[in-house]
């Protein structure tokens, strides 16, 4: 299939499947859930035949409105769609967490009211970070950041009756209000200076005239971004607003939500904008240094949490600093094959960690919609009762250490071997980081396997939507374990080196495609 | 003392942004001649070719609606997330039931 052709469905079919809720909602309850079931089960099928087509055939280019976005001049004028690999693995990533979390919304958010707005802010937040991942153009980058932004602080704050939904809904909007301005006045400077917004030009102008405007326009942005990503020292919004959304909501903020505004923002703005017309040396370091204090500080603070949420919120702050570790080596030791590897471990354990994440905070989920309760001290013997919840903690848990048959050994290896070659110290931080995430799960699973509490007693597996998505999940995680340096080989390295080659990712829209 | 750092940094920030807002070393204000087509090729291109490739006489609403036309889709979502999010957060609490 040509990608040309499926890509506008990417963002057509949840745009559409979102305006169009408030009328499917008429119809009543079933007619709604099985509308947002079908609007992102279609997002899922269209996200996995654009991932083909561009591993097969390299960048995809789209104009919206002309054919080319030239026009009559030498330098593009209307707004691009530029999908590289990289590109399309977050889309497949987006729209498989987005369809799961859906389904799993269908059982575990029974009890509330009001859910018509939530699955109209669930497909808005997918299509937010669709309109990231595949465009090549920076204000409509702000647009859909801000999108998705304001979606998720109205869903982190969706439980209106509890105290704290509404507090961390709070913290969450006034930062990522700020960290969102910074990078609208980052981009106001680079319009200022270069007088274009399109991603690709912006990197011809900015080889040709590197200006202190646009130094300081990166600053704004790496602050910005870090903010989103929920980078040490600013993720205490992260602590507060993930275990107070909802699970399938936290599923999605942990999993995705912080990689594409943050990481993947970061990684495209970094490499395709500022390639090589500001020191890589000086901003990998910049960046690793930001990541070893993410990964000390979130795994460490994982370690002393009672309440299993906030647990896993530390830990995605944690592995948040091993992703960044690996962007960070990846661009001061730009060019060589450790770089190379270091960056290709960053994007594998950026969809790993996804996948993970995603498991784990919906079997979260179940548990407090069995049990009412999210105090790790009052989960013990959960193994007795909810044996298949359990059994898919146990491999997410194992997968997120890096255990060898599962895919999160892949990725950190690859991390941990780039950083011990680039510089042993950083490789010391990294399996100081680990030490503390083992920690942190070895005490939930203890807790799991202790003797039965009473309360647990009368706990039982969740129904189907709810077990399904969990199951696909823990599946998805044993299955990329089997094969971790085949996907390495075939799609994260060629990823990287997508990525790296700004010339292509600049000549594929001024080549006159 | 976070404060102090804070109102420290935030002056420091100023203080660049002031730098960089210098015509000498930074932006340009109110470029005309050489510097417009240097610095706003992209808004001489709208202003030459935006009747005729478009059709509207408003320039701004011919950028706005026709070549970037998708960054309006993206504001009118904004707008209706806004809203959806507002509707969600005021709708009465759910009874006690459980």
């Amino acid at each position: 299939m040509n990608g040309h052709e499926i890509l506008p469905y990417l963002i057509i079919i949840p745009l559409f499947g979102a305006f169009s809720m408030p009328i499917v909602n008429l119809l009543g309850r079933k007619a709604r859930e099985a509308w947002a079931v079908i609007i992102t089960g279609a997002t899922l099928a269209v996200g996995s035949a654009l991932f083909y087509s561009v591993w097969e055939n390299g960048i995809l280019v789209y104009t919206l409105g002309a054919k080319s976005p030239l026009g009559q001049a030498n330098f593009p004028i209307r707004i691009v769609w530029e999908v590289d690999l990289f590109g399309a693995i977050m889309v497949l990533m987006v729209t498989l967490v987005g369809f799961l979390a859906v389904v799993y919304s269908l059982g575990y958010m029974k009890h509330d009211t009001g859910l018509d707005k939530y699955y109209t802010l669930i497909i808005i937040l997918e299509l937010g970070m669709l309109g990231i991942a595949i465009t090549g153009d920076l204000f409509n980058f702000y647009v859909f950041l801000e999108i998705m932004s304001i979606a998720s602080y109205a869903l982190v704050a969706f439980r209106n009756d509890t105290w704290e939904g509404i507090e961390a809904g709070i913290k969450y909007m006034f930062v990522g209000s700020i960290a969102s301005s910074f990078i609208l006045l980052g981009i106001a400077l680079l319009y200022g200076q270069y007088g274009t917004l399109t991603m690709s030009y912006l990197a011809v102008k900015l080889a040709q005239n590197p200006t202190v405007t646009a130094k300081v326009a990166l600053a704004l942005f790496i602050a910005g971004l870090l903010f989103k990503s929920g980078a040490s020292p600013v993720h205490m919004w992260l602590a507060d607003a993930h275990p107070a959304a909802p699970s399938s909501i936290s599923a999605m903020l942990s999993g995705l939500v912080i990689k594409i505004g943050g990481i993947y923002a970061l990684t495209r703005i970094l490499f395709s904008i500022y390639g090589h017309s500001v020191s890589m040396k000086t901003v990998g370091w910049v960046i690793i240094i930001f990541a070893c204090i993410t990964l000390i500080v979130g795994n460490a603070m994982a370690v002393i949490q009672n309440d299993m949420k906030r647990l896993l919120a530390y830990s995605s702050v944690g592995q948040i600093g091993y992703i960044l570790l690996g962007l960070g080596i990846g661009l001061a030791a730009y060019g060589s094959q450790t770089g190379e590897i270091a960056m290709a471990g960053a994007i594998y354990h950026t969809f790993n960690h996804a996948l993970m994440k995603a498991l784990l905070s919906l079997i979260a989920g179940v548990v407090i919609h069995q049990l009412g309760t999210r105090d790790l001290n009052e989960l013990s013997g959960l193994a007795k009762t909810m044996p298949k919840t359990t059994f898919a903690f146990l491999i997410g848990a194992a997968a997120i250490i890096g255990m060898p048959p599962l895919n999160g050994f892949a990725s950190k290896w690859l991390i941990y071997e780039s950083s011990a070659i680039f510089n042993p110290i950083l490789g010391a931080i990294a399996i100081i980081g680990t030490a503390f995430c083992t920690a942190a799960y070895v005490k939930v699973l203890y807790t799991f396997f202790g003797r039965p509490n009473e309360r647990v007693m009368k706990a039982r597996d969740p129904e189907g939507s709810m077990l399904w998505p969990i199951i696909i999940l823990a599946v998805a995680i044993v299955v990329m374990g089997l094969f971790p340096w085949q996907i390495s080989d075939k799609v994260m390295i060629p990823a990287v080196k997508a990525l790296e080659n700004q010339l292509a990712y600049i000549s594929a829209v001024l080549g006159g495609a | 003392m976070k404060r102090t750092i804070a109102y420290l940094s935030l002056l420091f920030i100023l203080g660049v942004l002031l730098y960089i807002a210098n015509p000498n070393y930074g932006l340009v204000f109110g470029p005309g001649g050489k510097e417009w087509l240097a610095l706003r090729y992209t808004d001489n291109y709208y202003i030459q070719h935006g009747v005729q490739e478009v059709g509207g006489m408003n320039i701004v609403t011919d950028i706005v609606f026709d070549y970037r036309g998708y960054d309006t889709i993206g504001e009118a979502t904004v707008l209706f997330t806004a809203i959806a999010g507002a509707i969600a957060l005021l709708r009465p609490w759910r009874r006690d039931e459980a």
